[in-house]
Formats: structure tokens, C-alpha cells, sequence
């Protein structure tokens, strides 16, 4: 007998795929993916303006528009737990050399370089904010003031050491 | 009113199976989405003024500075030090420069102006800080991005839904 021939009277069957345990099957892993989910936090990226070489004088002839920023400099002690001690706001071509204190907390320095913004946007020029920072500041106070000074307005933040020797 | 014996009423479980196998593989390529050049070990501060990623950045070298102020490199980069040994972890800015300027190196090569050092770097350095490192230790490796030539450098922060 060939192997395509049916026996008179049977009926053609269809072939049963059994679904139900792939069906359970998926489900386990849908448990187990579902109960080890955990999604990375959400990351954000903060352009850094380098800090400048430190040689000699520039070789490029002076502009003859005056469209130098307005600099300013805001210099933070850090103390020895890694918090802010100190903060001292100094104007780069300033008649004060010593500088104002401020109170050292981060809204201090939001309130501060939101009016230091404020007087940038009222020149008309563009901003320019060195901070002036303690070696034993943490990162995350770090990244909390230039966050304050993105927000604020200025784009040219440039964070140095407090010491001119290690920049 | 009278049923067949031999018919049977079986629900429909393929298209449910089908959104079951979906669901299993979003869940699945969710998990298994590791971001293979960072460090689990980085737990980085938090920004509001961060910004979303670019998606086009090709060309990209992370540079994972954890608690101590040590360089962890991506999976994929390697240091070798003076005597030939490679390590993944540098523990000063020296080796970071060392390393920074080898990878210029082989971006202008790759570009065809191994020779000209004014041909700006195409890869940007990705610094993923924890939020505990003093500035005393990521000030020196900053200044090594610059020393090597790359001029495109990016702080990385975690999105702070907190607005003060």
C-alpha cells in the first residue's frame, strides 16, 4: 500500500499544535522578565567648557569692537566633609580684588548667578563664569553649581582649581 | 436542543500566545539592554540643566571615574603601560593622558591626518564622575582630555525631576 493512500472512511486530521504549555511556558518568562525589570536611570549629558591653557599671551591681534564677555568669577572653599565652606563672587576686571562672600549654600549661588546673568543679558555681551573650586569639593556639588549656571544662562563655565599653580 | 458529543468549544489561545511572545521579548531586550561602556559602580549626581543625549555620536571614549578619583575604561579599551602589561583601571591622570593620546593618535589616523595634529579629534570623552569624587581628582584627568586634544568633553548627570 503506498504511504499516501487513506484508508477508505478515515477522515483527513489535522495536526494539533499544542499551544497551552508554550502558552504557560511564555507566561513564566513573562513573569520572570517582568520581575527582574529594571530600567536604567534616564542619563544627561553637560557640555564642559576646558579650562584654558595656561602659556603666554595671545598672538592674535586685538579686536577693535569691544566684544569682550563679561568675566566673572566665583570662588568656592570646600570643606574637609566635601561640602561648600565659602563662596566668593569676584568680577574679573573689577575694582574689588577681594571679592563679596556670599552664603555658603547652592540656592545662595542660584540667586546670585541669576542676578550676575541678569546684569550679562542688560550689557548685552556674553557671559563668562569661572568657578574658582576647593579640592575637596565632591562632584556632586560640582556638577550642582555649573547645573545652577546652565541654568541661570551662562553657556562659558569653566570650573579650575583654586589654586593657579594646578590649572 | 441537542450538542454534537464529539465537537469540542476550545477558546482561540493564538493570539494570545502571540502578544505573550511579544511582551516576553520586549521585556527581554529591555533586560538585556546593558550600556556595555559604563560602569554599574558610577553612581552619578544629579542635574536638572543635563541634557537629553545625542543619538549621533559615533565615536565616543568613557572614561568612568569612580569614588577614589580612578579611571575605569570601557570594556572594549585597554592601557598599556611602559613594560607592555594592559590594565582597564588607571589610577592616575598620567596614564589617562598617556592613554588620551594614544586614541588621538588613532583618530587622526583614522581620519588620514595621522600627522597633523590640528585636525580636530572626532570622538568626544564621555566623564561619568561619581558624585563622590573630589575635585582634586577629576580636575587632573579634565586637563588630560585637554593636553591629548580633545577639545568635546561631556560631563554625564542623571536627569533631577526636582525643580527648585
Amino acid at each position: 500500500m503506498s504511504r499516501r493512500e487513506h484508508k477508505p472512511g478515515t477522515d483527513f486530521v489535522e495536526p494539533d499544535l499544542p499551544i497551552t504549555p508554550m502558552l504557560d511556558m511564555s507566561f513564566q518568562l513573562l513573569a520572570f522578565f517582568i520581575l527582574t525589570f529594571n530600567p536604567a536611570p534616564t542619563e544627561g549629558q553637560i557640555a564642559l567648557a576646558l579650562p584654558q591653557d595656561t602659556g603666554g599671551p595671545s598672538t592674535a591681534a586685538p579686536s577693535i569692537v569691544e566684544d569682550k564677555p563679561l568675566h566673572y568669577i566665583i570662588r568656592v572653599s570646600a570643606a574637609d566633609n566635601g561640602t561648600i565652606e565659602k563662596l566668593t563672587v569676584l568680577e574679573a576686571d573689577g575694582v574689588n580684588p577681594t571679592g563679596r562672600d556670599i552664603p555658603a549654600s547652592v540656592t545662595a549661588f542660584r540667586d546670585e548667578v541669576k542676578a550676575l546673568a541678569a546684569l550679562v543679558t542688560q550689557s548685552k555681551k556674553t557671559g563668562k563664569l569661572t568657578l574658582e573650586i576647593g579640592e575637596k569639593l565632591l562632584q556632586e556639588y560640582v556638577v550642582q553649581l555649573v547645573d545652577q549656571g546652565l541654568r541661570a544662562g551662562f553657556t562659558d563655565i569653566s570650573p579650575v582649581p583654586l589654586d593657579k599653580k594646578k590649572r | 436542543m441537542s450538542h454534537g458529543g464529539s465537537d469540542k468549544c476550545e477558546p482561540n489561545l493564538v493570539p494570545l500566545l502571540d502578544l505573550v511572545l511579544q511582551l516576553v521579548m520586549f521585556f527581554m531586550l529591555c533586560a538585556n539592554f546593558v550600556l556595555e561602556q559604563t560602569s554599574v559602580a558610577i553612581v552619578l549626581p544629579k542635574a536638572i540643566a543635563a541634557k537629553a543625549l545625542t543619538q549621533g555620536e559615533t565615536y565616543t571614549i568613557f572614561l568612568n571615574v569612580n569614588a577614589e578619583g580612578k579611571v575605569i575604561l570601557s570594556p572594549g579599551d585597554q592601557y598599556k603601560d611602559s613594560e607592555g602589561r594592559t590594565t582597564e583601571t588607571l589610577d592616575n591622570a598620567a596614564q589617562v593622558e598617556t592613554f588620551l593620546k594614544r586614541r588621538a593618535r588613532e583618530d587622526r589616523a583614522a581620519v588620514g591626518a595621522a600627522a597633523n595634529a590640528d585636525v580636530p579629534l572626532r570622538s568626544v570623552v564621555i566623564l561619568r564622575v561619581h558624585k563622590d569624587c573630589r575635585f582634586e581628582k577629576t580636575y587632573p584627568i579634565m586637563k588630560a582630555c585637554r593636553l591629548a586634544g580633545y577639545t568635546r568633553v561631556q560631563l554625564r548627570a542623571l536627569f533631577d525631576g526636582n525643580h527648585d
